[in-house]
């Protein structure tokens, strides 16, 4: 048996993507109002955005232009948990009746083959809008295009997408213990609509909470603040990197602990 | 012959909370440490050689699943020892998932929306299996089963007995050593459950690969296993073959008869009359399970001719069924 490097998942990987991809477009209606669905989402949560703005011009020394991008930020660092991570929603049914029993008997690691099982199309379709957003408010605020500002660019975007896929995995993964987890998964799940606003506009309690307790504010705020501000660039922003690696790994070691645990129910 | 699943003294236990009723008991439980400990495999040992075809029998709560469950490594035994196929399957759990296959009646494991031609290409990557070994699976898997109208259908679009053959042939795919059947014929037709015995029955004999069956249909055993081994509460109470349980009930007949009038309250005192026999009825007919070193069915005929008008007479060798329940009643030695 070959060691199972990384090329060897990612080949994995795109071979169930391309399947599921080729079987959802099979269904065509579906697969239209579905994409329909994810425009209009995009497009109301823009509009509910857009008119908070016009009566704010500015809040709290942030422009429209700055709030934007930051609306744009959030909404491409929350793509990555969006489309690969989507099968963490269903964690708790497959517990619940037994059936992950079914991902146990995989020569491949576990929490892989189970995220592996789906991947949300809708993503894609936020990822083009929130990237369109950047760009335009990156523009319009006249940042530099540098190599040095699109690398940081990347780094906290992966950064951000990091700890968002951290939260729900950790979320997630309260089921192994917990029979009702929907709630704490759906409120991490709510809480990441607090990303896209600067954190300086919540009293001091939520911004100890989301920067501590439920690290929101690494989603979009602390990362933005090095493209955005780089002259007053808070030292939480310079190591949430680290944070978002730490983090992921931890949230990783806790799923794997709970499915390792799990034994099923009786047949 | 090499040993495929070695159990020595195995033994799992649960720790269960003792739960109280009602809701004011259900307060109570969230801050209770009052747990019992469950014995739900209690020292059982088994020495499978490779070949085998074991059905694995028990009532419901048996244990039979928590077997399964340690062999597959999915929960680790309390005491005891387990090798299966050389490896200890707790701590190779991913080394031991490459050496066996699972299929669980009632639950696919293959991918719902896709096709099974697309299933089986990502096992093969799944399982590195090379190209040579695949390609003449599938051919094998051509000769025993119509396979070519299941390949290009999606999972989720296929009946029941569909899925179940898929599942099959997905679990023998990469060539395991051992396979393990839970329920493998639940719920499907005869002439489905014909199909899925004889190719369990041929893969066993082409591929030498060992078969854990564990049912509730006697005929899968009849049909498929050379050896038993039956546990209740845990414990085992018989591991012999098939022939042997046999003989020791061969003179045991079921005779079933129909007569007029009402069949239950005619049973009751036909038992009266033949106190040695178990004499059970439903609306159709009467069952009595006679004991030929006691007296021949035949005189026992004669003698309910008596009384009672006969329509119809029906004369079953034992089955496995009545067999497994008389141990329960009575063991074996």
């Amino acid at each position: 048996m070959k060691r199972k490097g990384l090329s060897f998942y990612v080949r994995i990987y795109l071979k169930i993507l391309a399947q599921d991809i080729k079987s959802k477009m099979s269904y065509r209606t579906d697969f239209i109002i579905s994409t329909i669905g994810m425009i209009f989402t995009n497009i109301s949560g823009f509009v509910s955005f857009w008119i908070l703005f016009r009566n704010f011009p500015s809040i709290n020394g942030w422009n429209y232009d700055e709030m934007l991008f930051l609306y744009g930020f959030s909404l491409v660092s929350l793509t990555p948990v969006q489309c690969f991570f989507d099968n963490n929603w269903s964690l708790r049914m497959y517990v619940y009746s037994g059936d992950f029993i079914k991902y146990c008997f995989r020569p491949i690691n576990l929490f892989f083959y189970y995220q592996s099982e789906v991947f949300d199309i809708k993503g894609l379709g936020q990822f083009a809008f929130g990237i369109g957003t950047l760009v335009y408010a990156w523009g319009k605020i006249g940042l530099a295009v540098t190599p040095f500002m699109l690398l940081k660019m990347v780094v906290f975007l992966l950064t951000a997408s990091f700890i968002m896929i951290a939260l729900q995995n950790a979320a997630a993964a309260t089921c192994f213990w917990i029979q009702n987890s929907f709630y704490l998964l759906d409120l991490t799940f709510r809480f990441k609509d607090y990303a896209k606003y600067p954190i300086t506009i919540f009293s001091p309690v939520f911004r100890f909470i989301f920067t501590f307790v439920i690290p929101i504010a690494f989603i979009a705020y602390y990362p933005s603040l090095v493209v955005l501000r780089p002259d007053a660039v808070p030292i939480l922003s310079w190591i949430s990197p680290i944070i978002g690696i730490i983090f992921l790994w931890f949230s990783y070691k806790i799923w794997m602990l709970g499915a390792m645990k799990y034994s099923g129910t009786g047949s | 012959m090499s040993a495929m699943i070695e159990m020595k003294n195995v033994t799992k236990e649960f720790k269960v909370l003792n739960r109280r009723e009602g809701l004011k008991g259900s307060l109570k439980d969230l801050f209770s440490r009052d747990y019992k400990i469950v014995r739900a495999v209690d020292d059982i040992s088994m020495h499978i050689e490779q070949g085998e075809m074991v059905g694995y029998l028990g009532p419901n709560g048996a244990g039979k699943s928590t077997t399964i469950k340690m062999m597959t490594g999915v929960l680790e035994p309390t005491s005891g020892e387990i090798l299966v196929g050389g490896n200890v399957p707790y701590q190779n759990r991913t080394k031991n998932a490459q050496e066996i296959g699972v299929v669980f009646g009632q639950r696919s494991q293959l991918w719902w929306a896709l096709p099974l031609i697309e299933s089986f290409r990502i096992l093969k990557d799944i399982y590195q299996i090379p190209n040579e070994k695949y390609e003449n699976m599938l051919a094998l898997y051509r000769s025993l089963v119509d396979i070519d109208p299941l390949l290009h259908k999606p999972i989720r679009q296929m009946s029941l007995g569909q899925r179940t053959l898929s599942d099959i042939l997905a679990a023998f795919l990469h060539d395991p050593k051992i396979v393990f059947l839970d329920e493998p014929t639940i719920g499907l037709d005869v002439s489905m459950k014909s199909k899925i015995r004889t190719l369990i029955h041929a893969l066993n004999q082409e591929k030498k690969t060992t078969v854990i069956l564990t049912t509730h249909d006697m005929g899968d055993v009849d049909a498929l296993c050379q050896r038993i081994v039956i546990i209740d509460k845990g414990k085992m109470l018989y591991d012999n073959d098939m022939a042997h349980l046999k003989s020791f009930f061969g003179s045991y007949r079921t005779l079933k008869i129909r007569t007029d009038g009402a069949m239950k309250q005619q049973a009751q005192t036909i038992q009266q009359e033949f106190s040695a026999f178990s004499v059970t009825a439903d609306e159709e007919r009467i069952s009595i399970l006679v004991d030929e070193d006691q007296s021949k069915v035949i005189d026992v005929l004669a003698q309910i001719q008596k009384t009672y008008a006969i329509r119809d007479m029906q004369l079953e060798e034992i089955s496995t069924e009545n067999v497994i329940q008389k141990i329960y009643e009575e063991g074996v030695q």
